[in-house]
């Protein structure tokens, strides 16, 4: 291959290679400026990735939906409708596909289908995972981060654990975790052992 | 030129069994031999420290600076990848050596992955560890061909196998195949093969020559669909197909070790047919809960195709006397299989004659080369044989015994008896 040749093709390789991570902040600054926001109910759990670092795991309390459908399989894409409530998320329904309807949605993941049997009185329901349960934080905030709510989960003084979400156009970031009304990363400095 | 090897043309001189113009022509032949080691040594040195920097700026940036601002963190998102582009830039437009562009191609990967990390880490980004692997490994491909670089050969395949495992074998893919992995393979073989003809004594080819099958072997699981025993044949016939690729001249006029085709086909081969060799396998998964699944047998006639195809090739074009029983071992259980769909007992009773059989011919394999590696193998696949036999019969205790002492005895026996024969030819030889 000639010299020149190599140089166009690295140089091309090389737009693409910033072009990916760009496009994906500008994709999240858009959602960010755009979207709008709705607060998730929440807890904290603790995880860590070999190359992200660490950051804790949101189990909300949107999390399952009543369904007559139990064709679900684990791994299947769940689109969830949200409707707003003062603020706050509240989860309007569930489809396999895009559904119009005037409310936003994310796409989740479906974890297992809960049937109704012999056993299981209970209807059936889906429980799927949010896209965004992930929220990274500082390796020395992210632990006392999933403490501080553990430990106090029947104490007063905590009263509301919510994500903040901003959604447009079915893509989700996720822009901060709030405890008491401030972020949990202030939280965990103001709340230290 | 070592100084033993110094030592020993002195000898040789001393004695008169070369003049001093071999000596010369040893001296210079090993001389020019030696010019390019020193350049090699620094691309070693300069790609560990390259992949050492990079992970390092990987792990700093993790540690998640939470007193930067968004667009601080982005600027620092991008630093690493921007600075690699510049040393790969400038290696390529400045014509450096070899070391400069292993190097640049070795930081400038890790700095990809660190970019889309960190970005995924400002913007709390949701995605798998198995997506993020892929942007990543995808994003790093294209250079292995621009730099011509085998470090990235290395660093790519290495990275599409923890993808691989990670997307195929993880929580939330029962039904998920690794489809890119395989792409990615693909995409990395023509560089390899360029590699494995010019620089086929390269220890860099034979590290090669045991990363590929290996990594294959790794994630040939997560191809298999069902629980059924169909899994146990795709993987024989993936050694058949190493065994056979390990035939072909390319690779056997090689030294053994660095021959890992042949021994992970041949290694594979036996401890999957020694597993095979229990009852409650045939009892248990092949007959009770065979399901049938397109995707895997598709993927098993490939593999049967290719290695058929090779057999071919090292008998019939290329000649390769040295005609082995591993080379078909596939063949046979592939007929096995359909057998025990029906009966299990057949299929059970031949494979332990079949082990049997391969470590006899092990042994003769050995015997007849003089390697003592070859020959203890051969018995060593009997005595496995033993040992699980051991488990799972009814057998007396003392028929065990005597078959184990049996075994013993023909360890020392076949071992003496050639060195002996040993002795016998270098005598010979020297007369």
């Amino acid at each position: 291959m000639k010299k020149i040749y190599i140089l166009i093709a690295f140089c091309v390789l090389a737009l693409i290679q910033i072009f990916i991570p760009a496009q994906m902040v500008l994709s999240q600054e858009t959602v960010l400026e755009k979207g709008k926001p709705y607060k998730f109910i929440t807890r904290p759990i603790d995880p860590n990735d070999p190359f992200r670092g660490k950051y804790i795991t949101l189990r909300y309390e949107i999390s399952s939906f009543k369904t007559l459908d139990t064709t679900w399989q684990r791994g299947d894409d769940v689109y969830v409708y949200i409707k707003d409530s003062l603020g706050f998320a509240k989860l309007d329904t569930i489809s396999k596909q895009k559904i119009v309807r005037d409310t936003d949605y994310v796409i989740g993941k479906a974890k297992w289908l809960n049937r109704k049997n012999n056993w299981n009185k209970n209807p059936t329901r889906l429980n799927f995972n949010l896209p965004f349960n992930r929220f990274y934080m500082n390796e020395n905030k992210a632990k006392p981060a999933e403490d501080a709510v553990r430990f106090r989960r029947n104490d007063s003084t905590i009263k509301s654990v919510y994500g903040l979400v901003h959604i447009k156009d079915g893509t989700s970031v996720l822009k901060d975790v709030i405890i008491n009304s401030i972020s949990i990363k202030d939280y965990v400095e103001q709340n230290k052992p | 030129m070592t100084s033993k090897f110094q030592k020993e043309i002195q000898l040789l001189l001393d004695n008169e069994v070369i003049n001093q113009d071999t000596v010369k022509r040893i001296e210079t032949f090993y001389a020019s031999k030696n010019e390019e080691k020193p350049n090699r040594l620094f691309t070693i040195f300069g790609v560990i420290g390259a992949a050492l920097v990079g992970l390092g700026i990987i792990l700093i940036l993790a540690h998640n600076w939470d007193d930067f601002s968004r667009l601080m963190k982005t600027i620092l998102a991008f630093a690493p990848l921007l600075i690699g582009q510049f040393f790969v830039g400038y290696s390529l437009f400045k014509v450096k050596g070899k070391s400069w562009v292993e190097a640049s191609g070795t930081f400038l990967f890790f700095a990809v992955g660190s970019s889309i990390g960190l970005v995924s880490q400002i913007y709390n980004i949701p995605g798998d560890l198995s997506s993020y692997l892929l942007t990543w490994t995808l994003l790093c491909i294209p250079l292995v061909y621009i730099l011509k670089s085998n470090t990235l050969v290395f660093l790519c395949l290495v990275f599409a196998t923890y993808y691989g495992c990670n997307y195929g074998y993880g929580y939330f893919s029962s039904s998920h195949t690794p489809w890119w992995y395989l792409l990615m393979v693909i995409a990395l073989i023509p560089q390899y093969f360029k590699l494995i003809k010019s620089k086929k004594d390269f220890n860099f080819a034979s590290i090669c020559n045991w990363l590929f099958p290996l990594s294959l072997v790794t994630v040939l699981g997560a191809f298999t669909e069902t629980h059924s025993g169909f899994g146990f044949l795709m993987y024989v016939l993936l050694f058949g197909v190493f065994y056979n690729i390990g035939k072909l001249k390319l690779f056997y006029n090689q030294k053994l070790r660095r021959n890992g085709y042949l021994i992970i086909g041949s290694l594979g081969t036996v401890i999957t047919l020694l597993i095979t060799s229990f009852k409650w396998i045939w009892n248990d998964i092949f007959r009770s809960e065979f399901v049938f699944s397109p995707q895997e047998a598709a993927i098993a006639v490939l593999l049967f195709v290719s290695a058929g195809l090779l057999v071919y090739r090292t008998t019939q074009k290329e000649k390769n006397n040295d005609f082995s029983l591993f080379q078909i071992v596939f063949f046979v259980f592939v007929l096995l299989f359909s057998v025990a769909q029906t009966d299990e007992v057949i299929p059970l009773v031949l494979i332990n004659v079949l082990l049997l059989v391969l470590g006899v011919n092990a042994i003769k394999i050995g015997a007849d080369r003089f390697h003592f590696g070859v020959l203890n193998y051969g018995l060593l696949i009997i005595t496995s044989l033993i040992v699980c036999r051991f488990f799972d019969t009814d057998m007396s205790f003392v028929l065990r015994g005597l078959l184990f002492v049996g075994v013993g005895g023909g360890f020392f026996a076949t071992n003496y008896i050639m060195l002996q024969k040993q002795k016998k030819t270098t005598k010979s030889i020297s007369k």
